[in-house]
């Protein structure tokens, strides 16, 4: 029997590309170029969320997760797109 | 191959509709022009499958201002105020993503109310899904649709004042969400959407035009299919916090006098914008796409001209004043652009810089072939007529119980909690209160509002199910002391193409019409939504056509609410009740059974309830009502013990009937009623006024104590606590959706 290990796994949820972003707009327009910064040119937000996962190596801690996030319809497939970043093992 | 290649790839013209833009031009249309005749002429702008049917409707009123063919409806409301109403959908996106969708949907129907020069007051949803109990699908749908139109509605600052909410199995993939806007403005400040004087300009204010819903409308003129999920094109993001500026900046610009036609950039575009402010004036418009503010740089003439960017109006500024409007949208930071021009000469031209692009009499692209569709009665309606009846239950408390626990009959507290339902302090009747929603006017009069449909008695009579929703919303007005003045309708549909949808849609158009015509009620506006069918099950939606009334109230004293205030008050019921229990609550949901005989409208008795109804509350005789739908006499006794905090004695003996089972009685949905409580000193009174108007009448019952007790035959035929009546009511929506309260 193989041991589990706790993995942590970020979950970043972030609209598609092709796809608006009014919050990460209303950030660079009123936030940033309003008070007269220049060098932001986009900016994109997004939710994350910090898992730690046991598994019994990083590949599936991200299976496990992958396969959470969309039967649990944690993202919208059709809105959103979903990174998701195994960091570690969890402390 | 993209589509610049092969222009016609993505049409959803029909061949013979190609061939007669082709005989109408005298050529062969460039790419662009195929792209903006077909987005004109798909189903969703051009009404093209059902103008023939609406035109039975009736239209006129003596409130009437404004009638079908504008943005919204328009009502004098007196004192020079006057009072817009709009009913959209947002069906095809809210069934793939439900989130944006909504909110999208009650953004669109705030633009059409703006787009009359009138400010959006309230918003009413009502909204359809399938089985929350047993699919996760439906769930994932009804908190999203519910969590899109609280953040959009409580961000722009107009409270959701009620709606209605309905459940069944045919909703599973397609839920429907309706949304209902209500504006009000000095009937000075009306503007339309016309550009009736050459030499104005047309400037494009609000967001700028990107790729998202592209082909918004030639989507929703298909069916749902597994393909749609991956339709992003057709996603549009809503940004409420532009939406708010847009309204400030609108309503300013109109108070200048300036504004010669308005309209919102919805389906179709700024094709179907232009197109249709030109036709409405008798002239023509040329636009320059190089001066349209484009989200990403490297959009096509044809990609600006169909896209359905959010938040978008179209202004026809009077020639002379342009940066006087303009001042105003750069005081609110928002994006505009002057864009073209109305010329005398009827024809849409679109230029880029000098090279022209498209060039084509406004009447060819806005007159779209009219389709005549074959109809045909659906089998199942004569089938499922004849089923037999189910066994009546030994237990009616019990079954009473289950009733009250089904998602279509609970309370939809857990909605609108969600809800923003006070914001801008007008709300006086709020939801849960009654069937209607009531609202103060700039004037002193008040405003009553309700949204109701019923698909399970449309499926099995889509005449009289869809006149008796009508029937039904025109109760919920008068039981808050409401005259009803005018009404908007949504019908919805699956694919028109079938026959047998068409029979359905015809006849529930010509059901409400005759309701409108017998009782002098308007239609002054509405919408149709087709194609909402499910190719994997395939099968359409049940019939739901949805209407929204609006009435007034002249005197803040005669408003009334669906609780009893007072033990010892008698309860009354008026109206008779029949044995159809066809499409019932009690049918479909505690005996799983489709059929039966659905009830039928009886233009004159309802007629004459009004008459009584409004009487008796206006002669101060009637201190609370109630409408008995869904879940008939039993549900609405319940309904009112919940709310007024108060048990009530039932005599069911003396309920005017022709029902001949004690289950009829008790769950039947038939018309033509309601139940009120009066004092004791005035049921004499009452009685008298209902037997003068000929309308049947019995004192069923008294307020009193803590349980809901219903005697036949002088033995308790239903027995419960109250607090086991308002559990199972108040906890089973909470409950199905994961949440304990």
């Amino acid at each position: 029997m193989s041991v589990l290990n706790k993995y942590t796994v970020n979950v970043a949820i972030e609209n598609k590309p092709s796809i608006r972003d009014p919050e990460g707009e209303t950030i660079l327009r009123d936030l940033m170029i309003k008070n007269g910064v220049t060098q932001v040119r986009k900016v994109r937000t997004a939710k994350l969320l910090e898992l730690e996962v046991e598994a019994k190596d990083e590949a599936q801690a991200k299976t496990i997760t992958e396969k959470m996030c969309s039967d649990l319809r944690i993202f919208n497939p059709v809105v959103s797109l979903c990174k998701i970043t195994v960091t570690g093992e969890a402390k | 191959m993209t589509k610049k290649e092969n222009p016609e790839l993505q049409l959803g013209l029909t061949e013979g509709e190609k061939r007669t833009l082709r005989k109408r031009l005298g050529r062969e249309p460039n790419a662009l022009e195929w792209a903006m005749v077909d987005a004109e002429w798909s189903e969703h702008c051009s009404y093209k499958s059902s103008k023939p049917v609406l035109k039975q409707l009736p239209t006129k009123g003596r409130y009437v201002l404004l009638g079908p063919g504008f943005d919204a409806g328009a009502i004098d409301a007196g004192d020079g105020y006057v009072v817009t109403i709009h009913i959209e959908s947002h069906n095809h996106p809210s069934a793939i993503d439900p989130y944006g969708g909504s909110a999208t949907g009650i953004g669109g129907v705030i633009r059409d109310i703006l787009s009359i020069g009138t400010r959006p007051i309230a918003l009413l949803d009502s909204l359809r899904f399938g089985d929350i109990r047993s699919s996760a699908n439906s769930r994932w749908l009804f908190k999203n649709v519910v969590r899109g139109i609280s953040d959009y509605g409580n961000c722009i600052g107009v409270p959701t004042v009620g709606g209605e909410v309905g459940f069944d199995p045919s909703f599973e993939k397609n839920c429907l969400v309706d949304v209902v806007c209500i504006g009000l403005g000095k009937k000075e400040n009306m503007v339309l959407a016309e550009a009736r004087n050459s030499g104005d300009s047309v400037i494009l204010m609000g967001g700028s035009t990107g790729r998202d819903g592209i082909h918004g409308v030639t989507f929703a003129s298909k069916v749902l299919s597994d393909e749609s999920e991956n339709e992003r094109s057709a996603v549009q993001i809503p940004s409420p916090f532009v939406k708010k500026l847009i309204i400030e900046a609108t309503l300013e610009a109109v108070a200048t006098g300036h504004v010669k036609g308005l309209k919102d950039l919805g389906g179709g575009g700024l094709t179907c914008g232009i197109s249709e402010m030109a036709h409405e004036g008798k002239r023509g418009i040329d636009v320059d796409v190089s001066r349209i503010p484009l989200r990403e740089s490297d959009m096509s003439a044809v990609e600006t001209l169909i896209s359905e960017s959010q938040e978008r109006m179209l202004f026809v500024v009077e020639h002379g004043y342009e940066s006087e409007i303009e001042k105003i949208f750069d005081k609110y930071d928002i994006l505009h652009a002057n864009i073209g021009r109305v010329t005398e000469k009827d024809y849409l031209v679109v230029k880029k810089g000098e090279a022209i692009l498209a060039d084509m009499p406004v009447e060819t692209v806005t007159e779209a072939p009219i389709i005549q569709r074959s109809a045909s009665k659906p089998r199942h309606i004569d089938t499922l007529r004849g089923v037999a009846p189910p066994q009546q239950p030994l237990d009616l408390s019990e079954t009473l119980l289950t009733l009250l626990a089904s998602p279509t009959i609970a309370s939809k507290r857990w909605i609108y909690e969600q809800y923003d339902h006070e914001v801008g302090v007008r709300t006086v009747v709020k939801p849960g209160q009654s069937g209607a929603s009531v609202l103060r006017l700039d004037n002193g009069k008040l405003l009553a509002i309700t949204v109701d449909g019923n698909p399970k008695h449309c499926y099995l009579d889509p005449y009289h199910g869809a006149a008796g929703g009508l029937a039904e919303a025109c109760r919920n007005i008068i039981s808050v002391g409401g005259e009803p003045v005018a009404m908007v309708d949504h019908c919805q549909f699956g694919d028109p193409g079938d026959p047998e949808v068409f029979w359905t849609f015809s006849e529930s158009v010509r059901g409400m019409s005759d309701y409108g015509r017998e009782l002098g009620l308007p239609c002054v506006g509405g919408k149709v939504s087709f194609y909402n069918e499910d190719v994997a099950a395939g099968s359409a939606i049940k019939p739901s056509p949805i209407v929204a009334v609006i009435g007034l109230i002249e005197d803040a004293s005669h408003i009334r609410r669906a609780a009893p205030r007072n033990e010892g008050d008698r309860i009354v019921i008026i109206g008779n009740t029949k044995p159809e229990m066809g499409g019932s609550e009690y049918y479909e949901y505690v005996h799983k059974l489709t059929g039966g005989e659905a009830p039928k409208v009886d233009f004159a008795a309802e007629k004459r309830l009004w008459k009584t109804v409004l009487e008796g509350i206006r002669k101060g005789l009637i201190d609370a009502a109630s409408d008995c739908s869904e879940g008939g006499l039993a549900v609405a006794l319940a309904e009112m013990t919940i709310a007024g905090g108060r048990g009530v004695q039932i005599d069911i003996d003396a309920v005017p009937s022709t029902c001949k089972r004690l289950d009829d009685l008790l769950f039947s949905e038939s018309h033509g009623r309601l139940v009120v409580s009066v004092a004791e000193k005035h049921v004499k009174s009452l009685v008298e006024l209902a037997e003068r108007n000929g309308v049947p009448c019995g004192v069923i019952g008294v307020v009193k104590g803590n349980s809901l007790i219903i005697k036949s035959g002088g033995r308790e035929a239903v027995s419960l606590s109250l607090k086991n009546v308002r559990e199972s009511w108040s906890e089973a929506i909470p409950s199905y959706m994961g949440e304990k309260q």
